[in-house]
């Protein structure tokens, strides 16, 4: 049967890619933060990386679909973004059949993109943790930009369902889930930074997310996770409900690794099996 | 205000080239044919690149910025955080009590 091998957690500022490559300022703590993720992903010997990612109107603008699966063999990206070297992704289309089907005949009605490109949501978090083709990906997309938002119970049920279906599936399969996106982050709207495009207009929701993600309290951070609340924290905030599908995938424990970025309203998280 | 034609725009401008080319060189005409239709006050605020009007009549500020992101309409993504700042002042100054 397949198994869970871990769940982890990263942010996928579309511009730490070329930063790191080109030697800014802060490269040696985007690396070392990538790194504390990569070095538990890595250990768990994914043969699949289930991401969650909230896309950024590039894939799904004209239709928004809530939650839903890429079934396909190969996805190109980033869509958004030629500042991150760009590459062909290689999907386990078999898996994510099968998920799909086991999530819509288990109650869940996720929907299907057969053809698909990954924006730097995906592309950004691979870049720095399968720099290879050596483990194959299946992308789920929660609608965490454009309201309505799922509720964070209903993200929470998704990961249990997801964590019941791979546990289903037949054949040997190692399956790490990994979260893209931030806690408090604000891109182009009413609560950015002077000087800058973006802002963090919530730092206290991120200290308090830390602060439950390392209690292992994921119950109390589904229940603090109110659209209301995530709409406070920024217009790109809604991406924690895609942490919260990858932690109701997996035990309610202590990360073996969590580090936030403050500046930056995101955190790096690990939690192997 | 439609509010989707000018989303739908900013969307476009992130993964058509040729729109960018066309709104850099022709930016009037390039909104008056944009398919769907902006409004007479659309194209203004959008020639005018007036983001933080835009956003309080209901576009999507993050779709706004790829706008500035891209270097058109006389926006860059400095410009782009000064009006939405200016615009939202009143309620920055309500929910943090001041300059922030």
């Amino acid at each position: 049967m397949a198994e869970i091998v871990g769940g982890f957690g990263v942010p996928h500022v579309p511009h730490f890619p070329s930063w790191v490559a080109g030697g800014h300022p802060l490269a040696p703590e985007i690396s070392r933060l990538y790194d504390g993720v990569a070095g538990h992903l890595r250990a768990a010997e994914p043969d699949t990386l289930v991401v969650f990612t909230s896309d950024h109107y590039n894939e799904f603008f004209e239709t928004v679909p809530i939650f839903c699966i890429g079934v396909a063999d190969s996805a190109s990206g980033a869509s958004d973004y030629d500042t991150i070297p760009q590459r062909e992704v290689r999907l386990d289309a078999e898996l994510a059949h099968d998920l799909h089907a086991a999530l819509v005949q288990g109650g869940f009605d996720v929907a299907m993109s057969r053809e698909l490109a990954f924006d730097h949501t995906v592309i950004g978090p691979l870049h720095f943790l399968v720099p290879d083709d050596d483990v194959a990906v299946v992308p789920v997309f929660v609608s965490g930009f454009m309201r309505p938002l799922p509720t964070a119970r209903r993200c929470y049920a998704l990961g249990a369902a997801i964590r019941d279906g791979v546990e289903r599936l037949g054949g040997r399969r190692r399956v790490a889930l990994l979260a893209s996106g931030s806690v408090s982050l604000e891109i182009g709207g009413p609560w950015v930074d002077e000087g800058s495009h973006t802002g963090v207009p919530e730092p206290a929701w991120l200290d308090r997310v830390v602060e439950l993600l390392r209690a292992g309290d994921v119950d109390t951070l589904v229940a603090e996770a109110t659209d209301e609340r995530l709409a406070l924290a920024g217009n790109a905030a809604g991406e924690l409900l895609d942490w919260i599908v990858m932690l109701g995938a997996i035990d309610q424990s202590p990360p073996a690794f969590l580090e936030s970025q403050p500046a930056f309203g995101h955190a790096f998280a690990a939690w192997p099996a | 205000m439609s509010v989707y034609a000018v989303d739908k725009l900013c969307r476009r401008v992130v993964h058509d080239a040729a729109l960018r080319d066309a709104l850099a060189r022709s930016p009037e005409e390039t909104l008056r044919a944009a398919a769907p239709a902006l409004s007479e006050e659309e194209v203004q605020l959008l020639l005018a690149g007036d983001v933080g009007r835009l956003s309080r009549l209901g576009a999507n500020s993050f779709l706004l910025h790829q706008l500035g992101r891209f270097h058109l309409l006389g926006l860059d993504l400095p410009t782009h955080g000064r009006r939405m700042r200016a615009e939202y002042a009143a309620e920055r100054a309500a929910r943090w009590g001041g300059p922030r």
